[in-house]
């Protein structure tokens, strides 16, 4: 007794029991087919088996808020890269082959960078603390926020000639923007223990990002060199990069590679 | 940085008056009235923590011969300064208030016509014995043209000299008298400093042979008359004649030390070859800390003059004329301002295919950062679109805290892919950082560690 069905829009065979097919997502038991949400909106399952959708997904932001790919998490381990791996952007250039590990242990979800080159960014709901010359994405615009090492006056080399270097400026902390390609593109040097960045009005404006929110974020450096990242309201959020393992939550958003990506967890 | 009482606008701590109000910032930084009594100044005493502790910006009188960009100064203070400029441009060189402060050269007398001027010999373990109220490499410098003179002649004693002017010179010695103080002085230059004779009027040593203080500019007695126990009268003249040194060539170049208020000082000598400049090879160098022992070379030869650098650590830098071609990695100097000139390239993808993350580039084709330590930049500004013009007040990239950069000085400009510096008019020149070697034609500028000298031959 045959205990598997072919699917009549695309052929592929599927267990008897399946309602819709899982490659193509046609209704197969002659029920009302869903009607999709969204232009591209599929569900793909992963996971040994199929099960009803499990607890914990990934949904592809694209655009202006609309949904696109969704990614059950039904596995434990759950590769992303740009060609190993279970999610894949195969035309992604800014993902590395293998790039970040969706980890889902004990109930909870985990994101672990797998060495990737241009790192996984998380979309921060408070302040954060940023390493020294730590990276975060405002808008388009790569960042990197550094403290100023201590002045240690005037040394001279082996044979007792002092360097000649430009007029210093006391300043705490400074903000490098990173292009394409690695190369620094903008130095910004704070004037007090803040950097506010933004579309317009502030220390630091880009006015022609249109990702970036009339204030978007700052950035503020302690007594002790420690630097501060706040989001100040704005609406495409700010990131910081994360390195080795970040537990993710509920209405998370993680950016890799060019992809944003949504997490929902039951 | 220092506040304005009036006005509010941070001025740098060796600034006397206000760059936005022209009020006056210090008060009671009188020493030394004028450009080249000022050289004199009360800079930190051979021991390096002293000297820590100018460097640190606590005696802030150490630059006051710069000229202030103020017209409303004191005359007296004014005397030789750029009061003229109406966009209040500090004229000259400027120095980094938080290194040592060793004052140029100014300090060294005008020679009498006819004295081969400073034909530096090399100092070694013959040098006179050192004494210990004129220690530093400065007024060893000053002495040291005599020096050769004196101790040939006999005429004068370091005891006798020393016990004369030591009345005068006791109550400044630790702290005012030296002109140069480096912690490390170059080898021999304190040894040189005994001869000489002792001005009336300011109590400094006056090398044999000089007419006049070259701290104060008082006519030193010939005569004898009128300095007490000065016995400058023929012995100097005899050991002067006499010591006169043997080769009377006239050398075919100069390098003529330039004062920060536009007036020159003292000059060097080039001959035909390789002439090796550095701090030690000749007093107009002793006495700067940024040169570097071996600094540059400066090559004469039949066709012209080139200079060569020689891995100097500050570099020797050409004011450019006209137009100059940038390379990436370029070293300009504008004020005081060390700026270093990048490309920025089209990216180019990993090995494994994956590219490089970044913000999308807005038509960036370079990038000039500001060096603020050896291996330390501090702002970056990118540069876009045509060019791109640097100055105090007005361009794209300003620096409204350096009174020595004019309120438009330079501009960058990106022409058929290749990049050119252009001097827009300053005041004060706009200087390429030597790679290699260049010709340079006479009359040509040159900055070396802390000093500008104006080139000269034939």
């Amino acid at each position: 007794m045959s205990t598997v069905k072919t699917c009549p829009a695309c052929g592929s065979e599927l267990p008897a029991e399946f309602m819709f097919c899982g490659k193509c997502g046609t209704r197969v038991d002659g029920g009302v087919q869903p009607v999709a949400s969204g232009t591209s909106a599929r569900t793909l399952f992963f996971g040994a088996n199929a099960q009803p959708p499990t607890r914990a997904k990934l949904i592809v932001i694209k655009g202006e808020g609309v949904d696109g790919v969704t990614y059950q998490l039904a596995g434990t381990d759950h590769l992303a890269g740009r060609s190993e791996g279970v999610i894949l952007f195969p035309d992604d250039p800014l993902m590395s082959p293998r790039h970040a590990n969706f980890i889902y242990r004990d109930s909870r979800l985990f994101l672990q960078d797998e060495d990737s080159v241009n790192g996984v960014f998380t979309r921060i709901k408070a302040p954060v603390a940023v390493p020294s010359g730590g990276m975060f994405l405002v808008g388009e615009q790569l960042l990197q926020a550094e403290p100023s090492p201590p002045d240690l006056g005037p040394q001279p080399d082996a044979d007792g000639t002092y360097f000649y270097a430009s007029p210093k400026r006391p300043s705490k902390m400074k903000l490098v923007q990173r292009l394409r390609g690695g190369e620094i593109g903008m130095v910004y040097r704070a004037r007090g223990e803040t950097i506010s960045i933004g579309r317009e009005g502030n220390d630091v404006n880009f006015l022609d990002d249109p990702f970036i929110s009339g204030r978007h974020a700052q950035v503020s450096v302690s007594a002790d060199g420690q630097i501060t990242l706040t989001d100040l309201g704005s609406k495409n959020g700010t990131f910081v990069r994360v390195t080795g393992e970040t537990q993710l939550v509920h209405g998370d958003y993680v950016f890799i590679g060019q992809q944003l990506l949504r997490v929902e967890l039951s | 940085m220092i506040t304005c009482s009036r006005c509010g606008k941070e001025n740098q701590d060796h600034y006397k008056f206000c760059l936005g109000c022209g009020n006056e910032i210090r008060s009671g930084a009188s020493k030394g009235a004028g450009a080249g009594a000022g050289a004199a100044a009360p800079t930190a005493a051979a021991s390096s923590s002293v000297a820590q502790a100018a460097r640190d910006g606590v005696a802030s009188d150490n630059h006051h011969q710069q000229p202030h960009p103020s017209p409303a100064a004191e005359p007296a203070r004014s005397k030789g300064a750029a009061v003229g400029d109406p966009e209040r441009t500090a004229v000259g060189v400027g120095s980094d208030p938080n290194a040592p402060t060793p004052p140029p050269a100014a300090s060294v007398a005008r020679p009498r016509s006819g004295i081969p001027w400073n034909d530096s010999p090399q100092l070694g373990p013959s040098a006179p014995t050192p004494t210990p109220l004129l220690t530093g490499a400065g007024l060893g410098g000053v002495a040291r043209a005599g020096s050769a003179a004196a101790a040939a002649a006999g005429a004068l004693h370091p005891g006798r000299v020393n016990a004369s002017g030591a009345g005068g010179l006791a109550g400044e010695s630790a702290s005012s008298d030296l002109l140069h103080s480096p912690p490390a002085s170059p080898p021999g230059a304190g040894g040189a400093a005994a001869e000489g004779t002792v001005c009336a009027s300011c109590g400094r040593m006056v090398s044999p042979g000089f007419a006049f203080c070259g701290s104060c500019g008082a006519r030193v007695s010939v005569s004898g008359a009128g300095a007490p126990g000065v016995p400058l009268t023929t012995g100097a003249r005899a050991g002067h004649s006499a010591a006169a040194p043997a080769k009377v060539i006239v050398p075919r170049g100069r390098l003529i030390l330039i004062r920060p208020d536009g007036s020159e000082g003292g000059a060097h000598p080039l001959h035909d070859g390789e002439n090796l400049v550095g701090r030690g090879q000749g007093i107009l160098f002793d006495g700067d800390l940024y040169l570097s022992p071996r600094h540059a070379e400066f090559i004469l030869g039949p066709e012209g003059l080139m200079v060569r650098d020689v891995r100097s650590l500050n570099g020797v830098f050409v004011r450019i004329g006209e137009e100059e071609a940038l390379e990436s990695g370029d070293i300009i100097r504008i004020g005081q301002e060390l700026l270093r000139f990048e490309v920025i390239s089209a990216p180019v993808p990993l090995e494994d295919g994956t590219e490089v993350a970044g913000t999308p580039n807005p038509g960036f084709w370079g990038r000039l950062s500001v060096i603020v330590g050896r291996d330390v930049d501090g702002s970056a500004f990118p540069l876009f679109g045509d060019s791109v013009v640097m100055g105090r007040e007005r361009g794209d990239i300003l620096f409204p805290e350096d009174g020595y950069v004019s309120g438009t000085h330079a501009r960058i400009s990106l022409r058929d892919g290749r990049v050119f510096i252009n001097d827009v008019g300053s005041s004060n020149g706009t200087f390429l950082r030597v790679r290699g070697e260049r010709k340079v034609p006479s009359g040509t500028f040159v900055l070396m560690g802390q000093q500008l000298f104006r080139l000269e031959y034939k």
